[in-house]
């Protein structure tokens, strides 16, 4: 059973520093990346409809993209279109507007109908106030479920740099995705805080099974560390593999939650295999070896 | 070991997970499901199975809007006397004043006690400042600081009596699976949110934007060559009111009501005293035409209507009827009190009969802050079609990177298998509690497709790591250990979902409680359940 073995010993070969050296670089950027973009925007991330208020239309028509931009008053923000197996002619429509009833109006009115089926499929809008109050509840659950991990963690290990270990490479999952979505241009929504807090929960296992190798068995620290490392990769990579498989699939259908939560999750487990393996690893070590004589 | 007992002790965990999974097949495929009842349901879904639908799945509208207003809260009106009963003359003045002061239409103000006996003063309206409302106030002998006990919002009363007026109105509309509640937001104040499953969001728009205040008003001259209009009785005052039907003589469309006995003597004592029941003055004297939706006001001489009026608007004008004159003016109308309200045409009877039934939404919603979502049903069947695609392509997904990492069948199929019944639990679990599914939930039955997972592959390693499985006492050994790392981790994934099962952030309360109760079912039932598959299948028992 080779598919995910690692090579045994190399960890042998390099230092605390240099082990922890990467993740943490990876983590200065990312905060980096999203200090940046705060203090430019005035947002860490880009937000949402769900967040920032806005309308979205879902509207199914034989016109052409360029017809759909010219069909509204207000020069929409984003036109997708959706390419579903059973389903053509059907584009994703963004405005900073929250006049929705006009927009699906303007849409009747100036797109051409295609077959029978209704042109507006879908309208949804937020208004601004009600995106920051979403956005100020979504902030709040986030740091409860942060809070309470740390706080489970603790009166798990009941030992300060085990546990430090895990919040650490935690809070890493969850700024790398972050400074992800930031590149990439994926917008906060409610599905992306979703994944989020999945990840807490999520990346989380992998980073207590280690802890749990490596503390409470007996055994060479190098093979419980590798024993741990193939339970765990099995596990982040079958969840990785089924987000990828959602989220491109679901992005292609145009299923926007799915998707997001699809994409997110997986840019953040794949944080979570360096995250664990790295960062984490290098302070067990650390403690295994020295912290714990001190 | 023989004899039921020791079966059950040996295999326990193997027949719970049988007895969820015949459960849930029950509450899923036997038409009516566990709970029966609740027949409205039965007639829309003609689906195989009883699960239910929400929005996303199944298309319709839905509005979440708070409430305009502001509430001073416990004032001290001297309107409770210290026996508890209310004086309700005292609220009555009080609300006067407001109106005069403030200048509010009919309907934007409201003096009330609630059930521990405080008083509550609310205005329905976003043009008067917390400084006028606290002067109003003043005006009516009742102090309040404005800065400290004027709140936004209105009371819990209010927003019950918004909830029960706008499902009723659904109701009547003849839609069936419409769902109306209030919902908590951050730092205060709620929204009403109305999920109407057959509805535009245009249709549901408007249902919701009209208040349906409907009074009775009383036309009459002046004397000095004017016409003045006088409220008389006010949909409150209305106990109970039938469908709308034709009158036999008139031919007009009217629609029965009985009046409350408590306002009957006030009424009857008031058209007598207009006049509107002498023969010689107010009967049949009234003659003003419409045009189906608006009265018109242009005449000469001399006029005595009853109008009915909608949200300020009169919508229709009757005369007085001479046999209802006749039992007024003897004053024994009030022993009977009903009578017909008039509409120019079936339609608006039919409008006038259901606000009377709902009674009026006591404040405006704030469109302003409103979040509409509203899809189509062919969207909604396209997107069911694609959560089924997306799951199963999740689920061969999984299934494939498990064969590829064990290459051992007799370990990876018993676990997509397990993987698949935690699955069909909870969504045994939804059809029986009668949870409509959205994508989100969709969402988080993939979340638990891949926590399982995760979980079943710590149990696989630990169980088969170091060597082969001799005895029973060596599994049950390295299975608690296995046991211990899965419950911590899904204590955490518990934890960190909590908070979105309790907030309202919209869809996600869904993803949150499919998660955390996946997470449940897998570490009590499905679990252990494989772990006692695998044991059978490596120790070869």
């Amino acid at each position: 059973m080779g598919y995910f073995d690692v090579p045994d010993r190399s960890y042998t070969r390099y230092s605390n520093r240099q082990l922890a050296a990467v993740p943490l670089a990876v983590l200065a950027v990312a905060l980096l990346v999203l200090t940046g973009t705060f203090l430019m925007t005035g947002a860490p991330v880009p937000l949402g409809m769900d967040f920032a208020g806005g309308s979205e239309l879902t509207i199914q028509t034989t016109s052409s993209q360029e017809e759909i931009a010219n069909a509204f008053d207000e020069e929409p923000e984003s036109i997708q279109s959706v390419s579903a197996p059973d389903s053509q002619n059907q584009y994703v429509v963004q405005f900073t507007s929250t006049d929705l009833e006009s927009l699906s109006q303007q849409a009747e009115q100036n797109l051409e109908q295609d077959g029978d089926a209704d042109i507006v499929q879908l309208e949804s809008t937020v208004s601004g106030s009600f995106g920051e109050r979403t956005q100020r509840t979504a902030l709040l659950g986030v740091a409860v479920a942060f809070v309470g991990m740390s706080v489970i963690t603790f009166l798990l290990f009941r030992t300060f740099v085990p546990s430090i270990a895990i919040v650490l490479s935690a809070f890493s999952d969850l700024v790398i995705p972050l400074a992800f979505m930031t590149v990439a241009d994926i917008s906060l929504s409610l599905g992306t805080v979703a994944a989020l807090l999945m990840l807490i929960g999520y990346s989380v296992d992998s980073d207590i099974l280690l802890n749990n190798h490596i503390l409470r068995r007996q055994g060479d620290f190098y093979e419980s560390t590798h024993r741990a490392m193939r339970t765990g990769i099995t596990m982040t990579v079958t969840s990785m593999a089924a987000m990828l498989v959602m989220g491109v699939a679901a992005g292609l259908f145009g299923v926007k939650l799915l998707s997001s939560i699809g994409i997110v999750l997986f840019v953040g487990l794949a944080a979570d295999l360096m995250n664990t393996y790295m960062l984490n690893l290098s302070l067990l070590r650390w403690y295994k070896f020295e912290g714990i004589r001190s | 070991m023989t004899g039921p007992v020791a079966f059950v002790k040996e295999h326990w965990r193997l027949l719970l997970l049988v007895v969820f999974i015949t459960g849930s097949m029950v509450s899923l495929f036997v038409p009516g499901g566990v709970m029966g009842g609740n027949d409205y349901v039965e007639t829309q879904d003609s689906g195989a199975t009883n699960l239910e639908y929400g929005l996303d799945l199944e298309g319709g509208t839905r509005i979440s809007a708070p409430v305009t207003g502001m509430t001073a809260e416990d004032i001290d009106a001297g309107a409770v006397r210290d026996n508890g009963s209310v004086d309700q003359a005292r609220l009555t003045e009080i609300e006067r004043t407001l109106y005069d002061e403030t200048g509010l239409e009919t309907g934007n103000v409201r003096v009330s006690v609630d059930d521990d006996g405080n008083a509550h003063a609310e205005l329905f309206t976003e043009n008067v400042s917390e400084e006028e409302f606290a002067a109003a106030l003043a005006e009516a002998g009742v102090e309040v600081d404005p800065d400290e006990d004027i709140r936004e919002g209105v009371t819990a009363e209010t927003r019950q009596q918004m909830v029960d007026t706008i499902q009723s109105r659904i109701n009547a509309a003849g839609l069936s699976g419409g769902n109306v509640y209030e919902s908590a937001r951050l730092g205060g104040g709620y929204y009403i949110v109305t999920e109407a499953p057959d509805m535009g969001a245009d249709e549901l728009r408007e249902l919701l934007a009209e208040r349906g205040i409907v009074e009775v008003q009383a036309y009459y001259p002046t004397g000095d060559g004017n016409h003045t209009n006088e409220t008389v009785l006010s949909g409150d005052d209305i106990a109970k009111v039938d469908p709308p039907e034709i009158n036999q003589e008139t031919g007009e469309t009217v629609v029965p009501v009985q009046v409350d006995s408590n306002a009957a003597p006030e009424f009857q004592s008031r058209l007598n005293e207009l006049g509107f029941t002498d023969p010689n003055v107010g009967v049949q004297q009234c003659g003003l035409r419409g045009d189906g939706e608006s009265i018109n006001f242009d005449h000469e001489g001399e006029r005595y209507c009853l109008l009915t009026v909608i949200d300020g608007e009169v919508v229709d004008a009757h005369s007085m009827g001479p046999r209802l004159a006749n039992s007024m003016s003897a004053g024994s109308w009030e022993n009977d009190p009903t009578f017909q309200m008039g509409a120019q045409n079936a339609q608006q009877g039919q409008a006038l009969s259901v606000n009377l039934q709902s009674g009026s939404l006591p404040a405006p919603l704030d469109f302003g802050e409103a979040q509409t979502y509203s899809l189509s049903p062919a969207l909604a069947e396209q997107f069911k079609l694609y959560s089924l695609v997306i799951g199963a392509l999740a689920v061969i997904t999984v299934s494939g990177v498990v064969f590829l990492r064990y290459r051992n069948p007799r370990v990876a199929a018993p676990m997509i298998v397990t993987a698949m019944s935690e699955v069909f639990i909870l969504l045994g679990f939804a059809a029986l509690i009668r949870m409509p599914l959205d994508l989100s939930h969709v969402a988080g039955f993939i979340a638990v497709v891949g926590t399982g997972v995760d979980d079943l592959v710590i149990i696989a390693d630990e169980v088969m790591e170091q060597g082969d499985v001799s005895s029973r006492r060596v599994f049950e050994s390295r299975f608690r250990k296995a046991f211990w790392v899965i419950g911590a981790a899904a204590a955490t994934t518990i934890i960190a979902m909590s908070p979105l099962a309790v907030l309202s952030l919209g869809d996600l309360r869904g993803f949150a409680i499919i998660t955390i109760l996946g997470v449940l079912v897998g570490v009590l039932i499905t679990r252990p359940a494989y772990g006692d598959i695998l044991q059978r299948l490596l120790t070869d028992k």
